[in-house]
């Protein structure tokens, strides 16, 4: 049994949801489109640029009605050197596993199993990927999709303790992946922080190493 | 009776690995749980940031010890969408042979570190054996035996050994047989039903909505797996089914966790014998122009303001690579790397599957999720 999905029917899905999302946020900046993996993924998928003020609601009109039920990762980036409208992104993946319930029998759940050449419209698994800018500014900030997918919740607080990104409504913030004495301020994924050889080409110039320094030297014990 | 507070971890068997639970308790009853991460934070994603596309692999390798190729694979896939690189066909074929049997490798060191966890010494020695089969394989595939930095942007290092088929098929062969014993005996051992069944309830859809997947999402009756939901590679071509458990409707225990970690293991060696058979012959295993060619043009194929992004099934879950390109100014190193681990996101869960069940239960639950802390702190 080969497992395969027909490629025209996650086309049509794709579609379905650009659609859906013209409709239902023409009155904002909401863009969405269907694209597809340059290499690897095999089926297209929806991407989103969302305006920053909608995000809750257009997380909640995701989940709730085009299905995205698995919040797979929210991370952040700092564009320092990009334009004004966007010197900070926030990029959300999600996927429509499209979980049934098990239908349950005598204190069993019975296994979902179904022929992936079958599934049609919104039975198709979809990725999505969106993402929202955030303009100039030393306080970025998003709102919150925790109380959508619990999933979002330790994504958060990564990307929050990482890249300094603040998520307004999140409960619970804290340091995660380092130490909880780290000064308030620091995230070390900003751009302004370097580690040695960050802009040195002579890394590879000179293979042998003569003449290498790096860009602290002198600075750092 | 009063409640306290105790810190497992990060030195105790029960964390296989660098990490802490803080676990508040009433007698002998779990009432809540935090765990505590971030012991052996590396920043590989800053690390990343300062290095050239291809020399990112070797990071990817050390991020999970007992599953180092399928995190390369997950890399490599996500720099070949963001560099446009077609991959032969034949290389795609064995990188599914390297990632299967590597799943198998490290569901194999799960299972070993897991049996001693609750009282079952002698399945660690069969388990052990048995994956230094897998191990002599990727040995022979990628040349080292734990970091094999063995994929390639566009291909795979070199071609399979001479020989490796036939090697391959019988030692898949003997694998097949071999966990059938290693089943049995956990089959029939009382300690080890009594240990891992009714334990750690998961619900199916709290799992969803809390991001868990891979074999734990399965065990609870979920039919959802990258390889054939958002097929990538040659999954949709082999012949293979989805390893799904069927729980009770209390939902998946330690042992619907165990039983689809070992179904997954047989779905591995099946698929890896039937991308033997479907190899397409030949020597082309890289794209032509090679690595060198793919770092000049990553100026201005990796533009500033692009992505690419792979979502990938690891052992552990879905693992996921997203990267930005910089253009001009970052010339050939990506300008972000991020990382989703699915380790991170199943262990908040994994804690709070344990409130309500006795301490002494920790280990069976914990282990049963296959916690692997490289890859949680990268």
């Amino acid at each position: 049994m080969g497992m395969k999905i027909n490629a025209e029917y996650a086309e049509e899905s794709a579609q379905q949801i650009v659609d859906a999302a013209a409709a239902r946020w023409s009155g904002t900046s909401l863009h969405a489109e269907v694209r597809h993996h340059k290499s690897g993924m095999k089926l297209p998928y929806v991407f989103i640029n969302c305006p920053k003020n909608h995000w809750r609601a257009v997380a909640k009109w995701l989940r709730f009605e085009m299905g995205a039920d698995h919040c797979s990762m929210i991370t952040g980036t700092h564009w320092p050197e990009g334009p004004d409208e966007k010197k900070w992104e926030v990029v959300a993946h999600l996927m429509r596993m499209n979980v049934i319930n098990p239908p349950e029998r005598g204190g069993w759940t019975e296994q979902v199993i179904r022929d992936p050449a079958i599934l049609q419209d919104d039975d198709v698994p979809m990725e999505f990927e969106i993402s929202i800018s955030i303009p100039d500014t030393r306080n970025p900030s998003v709102q919150s999709v925790q109380e959508v997918w619990m999933g979002a919740d330790w994504n958060e607080k990564e990307t929050w303790d990482l890249v300094g990104i603040e998520f307004d409504g999140h409960e619970g913030m804290r340091r995660v992946l380092q130490p909880h004495d780290t000064p308030v301020g620091f995230h070390p994924l900003q751009k302004e922080h370097k580690i040695r050889y960050h802009d040195a080409e002579i890394m590879y110039d000179d293979t042998q190493g003569f003449g290498r320094k790096p860009a602290d030297d002198g600075k750092v014990k | 009776m009063a409640e306290m507070w105790i810190s497992m971890g990060p030195q105790h068997p029960m964390t296989h690995g660098l990490w802490t639970l803080k676990v508040k308790v009433d007698g002998e009853t779990v009432v809540d749980t935090i765990p505590d991460l971030g012991y052996i934070h590396r920043g590989v994603e800053k690390i990343c940031e300062s290095r050239d596309f291809t020399k990112i692999t070797t990071y990817c390798d050390r991020l999970c010890y007992a599953s180092a190729n399928t995190w390369a694979h997950s890399y490599i896939y996500a720099a070949e969408d963001l560099l446009e690189v077609e991959v032969p066909a034949r290389a795609e074929h064995i990188r599914v042979i390297a990632v299967e049997l590597q799943r198998i490798a490290s569901h194999l060191i799960w299972l070993g570190a897991y049996c001693p966890d609750i009282g079952n010494l002698t399945a660690f020695v069969w388990c052990l054996r048995e994956r230094e089969m897998m191990m002599d394989l990727l040995q022979e595939l990628g040349g080292s035996r734990m970091h094999y930095n063995f994929p390639r942007i566009g291909g795979v290092k070199r071609d399979l050994p001479i020989g490796f088929a036939m090697r391959a098929r019988a030692k898949l062969n003997l694998f097949l047989d071999r966990i059938q014993e290693t089943e049995q005996m956990l089959d029939e051992s009382t300690v080890f039903l009594v240990r891992t069944q009714g334990v750690g309830y998961a619900k199916p859809e709290e799992m969803v909505n809390y991001g868990v997947t891979g074999p734990n999402v399965r065990a609870g009756g979920v039919n959802y797996d990258i390889r054939w939901a958002h097929p990538y590679s040659v999954y949709d071509e082999l012949d293979w089914e989805v390893s799904v458990e069927r729980p009770s409707i209390k939902g998946a225990d330690s042992y619907d966790r165990y039983r689809v970690r070992v179904d997954e293991m047989r779905q591995s060696a099946r698929m890896c014998l039937d991308a033997l058979d479907k190899m397409p012959g030949g020597a082309e295993t890289h794209y032509t122009e090679g690595d060198p060619m793919i770092l000049t043009k990553a100026r201005e194929r990796a533009e500033e303001g692009k992505t690419g992004f792979h979502h990938f099934e690891d052992s552990r879950g879905e693992s996921m690579f997203y990267l930005a390109g910089g253009g001009e100014q970052r010339g050939k190193h990506p300008y972000r790397i991020s990382i989703r681990s699915p380790m991170f996101i199943t262990i908040p869960y994994a804690a709070k599957c344990m409130i309500g069940h006795k301490v002494a239960d920790i280990p069976a639950i914990m282990g049963s999720f296959d916690p692997c802390i490289g890859e949680t702190d990268r």
